[in-house]
Formats: structure tokens, C-alpha cells, sequence
């Protein structure tokens, strides 16, 4: 029962078009931070579009205290929390730590996402320091010297609003036309393969939470639903604590790739929407307002998903230390959840040291929970909604069966 | 239907609404200014009809009531607002009762600003309002980039042209009287005249603009656009307050450092405890504050959309672009109008487009969030142009874009070793810290001031027996609205000396 995490299948390649210039030699380092967990599709999909051959794209590893100490250490030049501080060690692990030297350091300023609430909310921003981050970083790696330069790398940060698709194009075209030496009509191309890449990604993880939930569904089984941002996946940042309640043998989907199908988006909403309460599934002004925010606007949305999903009976949240963003959707998310009885647990203050003692007192405190209340959780989150749940009237997919052998 | 009342899902704060028959007898409530532009804002409301009230000052009490009332982590312009406006609501709990304050108060606070928490604000309030068990208060939220939103929220309230022109006037008068302000109290003969002088002065223009003629007031919005560009209502009355601060007589020898204030929005404004009162505290300290006004804030706002219309690029982006430059321009007329009816003595906006050019190798300037490139722009702004000896950056513990500014400023620093920094973090309640920090680059800043004013008087020959001998004879030289022009050195007192020596000679 294992769904495939964004960690294991991080930098697969995607299809892309034949390219029109030979780039297949420049390599391309990517910091593995922030929201390129989230688009890291988009970007391999856009550079071998345009003829960077995969194994020139390299990001940088998971994150880890070593990485930061030897890597980075002396180079922040502010205070601010880990998901943040930690890119210079990534940083310096592309410039420093490549046996094959990279040719270009692409640490992209994403202003916005392309996120499936884009429409039904009010924006799709990303966190300030997410979009600022790589200012602050390279101020460590330039502030005395140019180490890029020194280091025969081209530093590049293109502003790119991947919310707004029609910006896009010429954002990285004016951004990279010297480094890659591009023409407009590439580039776009180039985008538009990012765009499909990252879309096709994004319905495969889909699929695979939708068999889960379905054979949750088929067993009246419990799974756990994690409400993060989408770089907690990175073990050095939400340090596995999902994969440790993932021994215990509770499935475990996050978020970001709960399906999103017609079907059980009505199944789970429709009555809200007929009562005029929302206006689709995607919309969350009924507990979120200000709904600016594209992770924070999915993490208001998954707990209103985990409130009324009978199979997921326990929510865990993580939150990094002096998460700004996150502060003041502590007690709304809190509330959604357990205004049906889910449970709710939330790891907050996480940093660069693994609390492996408390996540193991607090695992074992979540199992416990979820093993006693489940059942009821369940059947009271399903007396609630109509009778025909599309996950137990659909036939079994193969995938499914074969997952499931496995 | 049945479905939705078995389960009884969360649903966030949802006001009543304010109506139009409730405007004689509810006050609104705001606050998050200078007690200056907030007398002059209520002035603007009151002309408009509604009952208007500004929040009392922050103090550090404010605080601990919003640490008590919201998670933890927010920065601390979230939790002194917050706790402003919970012990006000709960010292009139005290004196009327609940029911009446429910009834009796709104509050109104400005929102939708995006990426920060500063678009979500309210969130904070809404849970102060829960933990005093007040959630039938009403709050509501005012976009600060909409100058005409309709009636909103049951007509109560009204966001039209007459409202918002005269929000926007009042927030202009108050800035360049505080530029008026801060020049010229530490130089001052007699203590505490500027202050009096100041008082009176906001008193005269909060019966300006709570008296702005009705019939301008009336008609289409292009009406009511035009006089408010046009009307010389507003500019007579900045004439009339130079005339009272004419007699105020400076002694520009003292030899100060200039300390140009920037930072976070809330925290940068703020004359109070929510920043250990730190301008006050450096004039104390022997400095002259440029204080930022908020008409810069503004004109980033207005200024901001230009770059996301050109990455558009279609005829009608280009059309909205030419637009929003016809804007900036009528609004920089306004600005200067109300600067030269106070003898041009209030300092002039920077260019949106160089501080834009100037961040831009460190700061990209489409990172919203804060005051986005404009810390990094400023601050290169008055080093370049020799406007301050010392930038003193107000950053609130926990801010999200204040801690990417300021740590892009280490890349500035690294290629202007000589720009005078001092990012100062703000937490509320570490004043001693934050105050000593700043106090060991103000030694610094006093250094260069008077070393630049030997330098003036080496140049022009001058001794302060002359310059003494001249004052004399030319008392005109000694008001505070005697205007001292620019001669390439930061320092008021330099400048003082060169721009004499050239009327004597
Ligand atoms: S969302 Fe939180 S953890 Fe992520 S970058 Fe922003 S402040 Fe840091
Ligand atoms: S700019 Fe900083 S201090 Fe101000 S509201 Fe945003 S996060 Fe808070």
C-alpha cells in the first residue's frame, strides 16, 4: 500500500519535442527547494524541450543538516525558517558538490502556481519567501565575491508566474535567451511541454490516491491525510513523519494529489453547493476569505476535504518553525477537520533536527487514536452524504488490483 | 439538505451587515496610522456623515493582549493591532456592556494585500473577536487599491470617490506636515513648539477636511475628481499652516546625522511603543528622522501593475498602461502641490521607475510582499543622492518579506560597503537590543555629519561667529520654513553652511 511520493519519482523524465538546437551538452543545476517540489515537472519538461538531454538536469539532493554544514554554512544572511535558510547548502551543493560541474544555476523566482483551485479562489501566489527566497540566497554566494562566476556557472533566477501561463513564455524567454541562447517560438513551445509534463504528473499521482481512497473505500479502512506545503515531502524538511504512520500500515495520501474527479468532488460537495453555501468544489470562501495564497489556499482546502471524506479519519498538519504563512491557518484548518469528528494532529516548529523521540511518543499516540475511532469516524462521515459513492460503484482498475497484489 | 445539518461544518466569520439607516448611530472604528493622519481621516468621515472614531494608541499592553488572543508566531504588527483593538473592545465591554458595543462599533481595516499576512489581518482579528467572545462584532475590510468598491456590506458604508479622494488628500496632508515635522523639531529654539505648532495644525486641517464643500462633492466621479486635482481648498490650507509654523525659529547649526526610517509598512509609520517609539528615541539621540510617508506606499501600489500589464503586452494592456501613467502623473501634480504650498520644504516622492532600477540587480521588483524592492530602493536612493547619513530599516520579528529584503541588502552592502544600515528587528518587547544596535551606527552617522560639516566650513571660509553675525542680521534664515536647497552633503547643517556662504557673498 504504498502511493509513489513526489521524493521517488522526482526528476523522471517527461516527453518533450525534438529540440532545434544541439544544448544536449549544457548542464543545468536546479536547488531542489520550495515550490519546485510542486512544478519540478513543469521545469524538466520545459528544459528538454529544448534539447538539455535528462541527465543534464540536476537537482539538488534531499535536504539534510550535512548538506547545509557543508555546503552553506556562513553564506545565510538571514534568520528566517528552514525551508528557506536551508537553500544555500542547496546552492552550494550544485556549485561545490558536482563531480560533472554544472553549466547554470536555475533557481526560478515563482511568483505563482497553476494550482486546481486557480479560478475558484482569489489568487494563486506563492508564500513571499518563496517567491523571494533566491534574492536572499545568491546575497550569500555574492555578497564578497562572485562565487557563480569564480565557479564558471551562469547564475539565473527568472521572475515566472506559472499561475498565468500566457506571461510565462516571455518571462523565461527574456530570462534565458543569452544563457541558452533561445529564440521566442521555442521557448513557448518549450513552456507548453512544461505545462503538459507537469498536468500529466499531476493526474498520475491523482490516480494512484484515487485507488487508495477507493480500496480504503472497498475495506472500510482508514487512511491519513497530510495537509502541508508541498516541500514537506522533502525528508529533510517534514522528516518522514508520514512514513513512520506509514508502517503502521495506514495508507497515507497528501493533499496536493487527492483526486480531484467530477464525480466524487459532487459526491463529497454537492449538497453545499445546491444549499448556495459554495459555489463549486474548489471554492473555500466559506472558511477561507482571503484566499490569496496558493499552498496555504490548498492546505484550507484539504482540510475541508479531510472533514468530509469518511475514509480519511485523521489528519496530520505539518508546519516548519516561524512558518508566517502558516500562522494563521492554525485554528481555521484545526476547525474544519474536527468539526466532523476527524482526528487531528499537527507537527508544528519543525526545523533541521529531526524530534525523532517526539514524533515516536506521537506516532504511537496517533495510531492508537486512529485504530479506536476510525470505525465510527466513518460511519458517521457517511451517514452524512448521499448514498452512492462513485469510489464503491466503480469497477476495480487493474492498476488498482495489481497495486493492491503487490 | 438533510446531509448538512448532521454535520455542522466550520464556516468562517461572516459580518452583519452595516446599514445605511445604522450610519447616525454606529461608530466606525480604525486605526493603524499616525495619530496625525488619523485625526485628519476622521475629519474626512465625518464630512461624509458617518460617526468615525480612530483606536487609542498602540502601547505595549496591546501586545500581551494579542499574544494572548491569537497562535502563536505572527509578527508583531498582526499582534499589536490585534490587541489594540481587543482592549479597546474590552475596556467599553467594561463601561457599556457587550450588547452595546456590538451594536454601538464596526471596525474597518484595511486588506487584501496579497502574499503577506497583512492580507490577513482580519483572520487575526476574527480570532481575537472569538477568544473575547465577540464574533457578532462587525469587521470589515476595505481594498486599498479600489478607489470606488459601491456600497458594501448593507450600504452602511459607502466607498465612492468623495470617500476615497478624501481618504488619500488627508493621508497627503498628513505626510508632508510630518516631513514638516521631523525637520524641523530637533532643531527647535524653544522646546516643544513644534509639537504645539503641530497640534494646532492638524486641529486646523481635521475642520478642513471635515468641512470640504458638499456640492463639490456631488455629482459624476469625473466632477469630483477634477476639483479634488484642481481645488485650491486644500492648498490654501497648507499655505495657512506654513504661515503658523513661520514662527517657529531653528538653530540649523546643531550638526546632525540624517537617519532615513524605512521598513515594514505598519512598523516604519507607527509613532508609538509598536516601535519602542524609535524616532523620537533618535532625535533623542542627537539624529533628524526622515520619516517615510505613506504617499510612497501608494504610489507603489499605483505604480505595481504597470510591470504584470507589460508582460500582457495587447492593445488593451498597453491602454491600461497609458492610463495608469496619466494617474501617477496627476497624482505626483497633487503631491508637489501640497509640498510647494509648504514652501517645497517637504521632501519630493522618489521615481517609482529608479527605485525600480536601482533594487533591481538585488531585489526583483514584481516580489510583492512588504514593501517588496522598495526597502532595497530606497535605501540605495538615499545613499546615492545623498538624502540620509544612515538608513535605519524597521523589520518586525517573524516578517515574512522584510527577512528576504534584508538579507538581499547583505549583497548591497558587499558592493557599498560605506551605505550606514542598520536593520533593526522589531519584537515589541526587546527594546534595550534593538535600541543599542541602532545606537552603534548612529555613532558612525555622527561621525560623517560632522565631518561633513568641517568640510562645509573648510570650503566656504565660514566661521560660526559669522555665520552667528549673519543670523542676526537675517532673522529669516532661523524659521523653520526657510528653505535650505541641496548642495551634495547629507547633513542639514552642511547644506546650512554652503547655502549661506553663497547669500553672503
Ligand atoms: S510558507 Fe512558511 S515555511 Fe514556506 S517559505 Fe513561507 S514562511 Fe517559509
Ligand atoms: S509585511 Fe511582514 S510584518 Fe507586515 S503584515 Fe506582512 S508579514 Fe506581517
Amino acid at each position: 500500500m504504498r502511493i509513489p511520493t513526489l521524493r521517488t519519482l522526482f526528476g523522471k523524465r517527461a516527453s518533450a519535442a525534438s529540440p532545434p538546437k544541439d544544448r544536449s551538452s549544457v548542464r543545468v543545476g536546479i536547488p531542489k527547494v520550495l515550490n519546485i517540489w510542486s512544478t519540478h515537472q513543469f521545469w524538466v519538461g520545459f528544459l528538454t524541450a529544448l534539447g538539455i538531454a535528462p541527465e543534464n538536469i540536476v537537482f539538488s539532493s534531499d535536504t539534510s543538516e550535512e548538506q547545509y554544514r557543508e555546503y552553506g554554512k556562513g553564506r545565510g544572511t538571514v534568520d528566517c525558517c528552514y525551508p528557506v535558510k536551508c537553500m544555500s547548502g542547496h546552492y552550494g551543493e550544485l556549485i561545490f558538490g558536482q563531480k560533472k560541474k554544472i553549466d547554470v544555476l536555475l533557481s526560478p523566482m515563482i511568483y505563482s502556481l497553476p494550482s486546481f483551485l486557480r479560478g475558484h479562489v482569489l489568487d494563486t501566489l506563492t508564500c513571499t519567501r518563496v517567491m523571494a527566497g533566491p534574492e536572499n540566497i545568491k546575497a550569500g554566494f555574492l555578497k564578497e565575491r562572485d562565487v557563480f562566476a569564480e565557479n564558471g556557472i551562469r547564475y539565473v533566477s527568472p521572475f515566472v508566474s506559472l499561475g498565468e501561463p500566457e506571461k510565462v513564455p516571455k518571462q523565461l524567454y527574456l530570462a534565458l535567451k543569452d544563457v541558452l541562447d533561445l529564440t521566442e517560438e521555442e521557448t513557448a513551445r518549450a513552456v507548453e511541454a512544461g505545462y503538459r509534463a507537469l498536468e500529466a504528473f499531476n493526474q498520475k499521482m491523482r490516480q494512484k490516491s484515487r485507488e487508495i481512497l477507493t480500496w480504503c473505500a472497498r475495506h472500510e479502512r482508514p487512511c491519513i491525510l497530510v495537509l502541508a506545503r508541498p516541500y514537506h515531502m522533502d525528508p529533510g524538511i517534514g522528516h518522514e513523519i508520514e512514513a513512520e504512520l506509514q508502517a503502521h500500515g495506514f495508507p497515507i495520501l497528501w493533499m496536493q494529489y487527492f483526486p480531484t474527479d467530477d464525480d466524487l468532488m459532487h459526491w463529497l460537495f454537492g449538497e453545499e453547493i445546491r444549499a448556495g453555501r459554495i459555489k463549486s468544489p474548489f471554492d473555500i470562501s466559506d472558511v477561507w476569505p482571503s484566499s490569496y495564497s496558493s499552498n496555504t489556499n490548498e492546505i484550507l482546502w484539504g482540510a475541508k476535504v479531510a472533514a468530509r471524506c469518511p475514509w480519511v479519519t485523521c489528519v496530520i498538519r505539518f508546519s516548519s518553525y516561524e512558518c508566517g504563512m502558516d500562522q494563521p491557518t492554525y485554528t481555521p484548518t484545526q476547525k474544519i477537520v474536527e468539526a466532523s469528528g476527524t482526528l487531528y494532529f499537527k507537527f508544528g516548529d519543525l526545523d533541521a533536527t529531526k524530534p525523532a523521540g517526539s514524533i515516536k511518543i506521537r506516532v504511537e499516540t496517533i495510531v492508537h487514536y486512529v485504530e479506536k475511532y476510525s470505525r465510527d469516524i466513518i460511519r458517521r462521515k457517511l451517514a452524512a452524504l448521499p448514498p452512492h459513492c462513485p469510489l464503491l460503484e466503480e469497477a476495480p482498475s487493474t492498476s488498482e488490483s495489481a497495486s493492491l497484489a503487490a | 439538505m438533510e446531509t448538512i445539518q448532521r454535520i455542522n461544518h466550520y464556516t468562517a466569520y461572516r459580518p452583519r451587515p452595516f446599514t445605511r439607516e445604522e450610519r447616525a448611530t454606529v461608530t466606525i472604528l480604525f486605526g493603524g496610522l499616525t495619530w496625525k493622519h488619523e485625526r485628519l481621516i476622521q475629519g474626512v468621515m465625518h464630512n461624509l456623515g458617518y460617526k468615525a472614531q480612530p483606536l487609542p494608541n498602540i502601547t505595549r499592553a496591546d501586545l500581551d493582549a494579542g499574544k494572548e488572543l491569537i497562535d502563536v508566531g505572527a509578527c508583531c504588527p498582526t499582534i499589536f493591532t490585534t490587541g489594540n483593538l481587543a482592549n479597546f473592545l474590552k475596556s467599553e465591554m467594561a463601561a457599556l456592556g457587550r450588547e452595546e458595543v456590538v451594536k454601538r462599533y464596526v471596525f474597518l481595516t484595511a486588506g487584501a494585500c496579497g502574499p503577506c499576512r497583512f492580507g490577513q489581518y482580519h483572520e487575526s482579528y476574527t480570532m481575537a473577536l472569538d477568544g473575547l467572545g465577540l464574533r457578532d462584532f462587525r469587521l470589515f475590510l476595505l481594498a486599498q487599491n479600489q478607489l470606488d468598491q459601491g456600497a458594501t456590506h448593507g450600504g452602511g458604508l459607502e466607498i465612492n470617490l468623495p470617500l476615497s479622494l478624501g481618504l488619500v488628500w488627508a493621508i497627503l496632508c498628513a505626510d508632508v506636515l510630518t516631513d514638516l515635522e521631523y525637520m524641523t523639531r530637533p532643531y527647535e529654539i524653544v522646546p516643544g513648539e513644534t509639537d504645539r505648532v503641530l497640534r494646532e495644525s492638524i486641529e486646523y486641517l481635521y475642520d478642513v477636511f471635515r468641512n470640504r464643500p458638499q456640492e463639490k462633492l456631488r455629482g459624476g466621479k469625473l466632477k469630483v475628481f477634477a476639483w479634488h486635482v484642481l481645488t485650491d481648498y486644500f492648498t490654501d490650507a497648507l499655505r495657512d499652516v506654513r504661515k503658523r509654523w513661520d514662527a517657529i525659529r531653528v538653530d540649523r547649526l546643531r550638526v546632525k546625522p540624517k537617519v532615513k526610517i524605512t521598513g515594514e509598512f505598519w512598523l516604519q509609520t507607527h509613532e508609538g511603543d509598536g516601535n519602542y517609539n524609535i524616532k523620537r528615541w533618535l532625535e533623542q539621540e542627537g539624529a533628524e528622522v526622515i520619516p517615510p510617508p505613506i504617499a510612497v506606499w501608494l504610489d507603489y501600489l499605483l505604480h505595481s501593475p504597470i510591470t504584470s500589464e507589460e508582460w500582457k503586452g495587447a492593445e488593451r494592456n498597453r491602454k491600461k498602461i497609458a492610463l495608469i501613467r496619466t494617474l501617477e502623473h496627476i497624482y505626483h501634480f497633487v503631491y508637489n502641490r501640497f509640498r510647494k504650498a509648504l514652501g517645497n520644504l517637504p521632501y519630493e516622492l522618489p521615481d517609482q521607475e529608479e527605485l525600480k532600477h536601482l533594487a533591481k540587480p538585488y531585489y526583483h521588483y514584481e516580489l510583492r510582499g512588504g514593501e517588496g524592492h522598495m526597502l532595497v530602493g530606497k535605501a540605495l536612493y538615499a545613499y546615492r543622492h545623498k538624502k540620509a547619513h544612515m538608513i535605519c530599516e524597521l523589520s518586525p520579528y517573524s516578517c515574512m518579506p522584510n527577512t528576504m529584503s534584508i538579507g538581499a541588502m547583505a549583497n548591497v552592502l558587499g558592493r557599498y560597503p560605506d551605505l550606514l544600515y542598520a536593520p533593526i528587528e522589531v519584537k515589541g518587547d526587546a527594546e534595550v537590543h534593538a535600541l543599542s544596535r541602532c545606537q552603534m551606527i548612529l555613532t558612525e552617522a555622527k561621525r560623517r555629519a560632522h565631518a561633513e560639516f568641517e568640510d562645509a566650513l573648510a570650503k566656504t571660509g565660514l566661521t560660526l561667529e559669522a555665520i552667528r553675525r549673519y543670523e542676526e542680521r537675517h532673522p529669516e534664515v532661523q524659521r523653520s520654513t526657510y528653505r535650505i536647497p541641496h548642495y551634495g552633503y547629507a547633513g542639514t547643517a552642511a547644506n546650512y553652511v554652503m547655502h549661506l556662504a553663497r547669500k553672503m557673498r
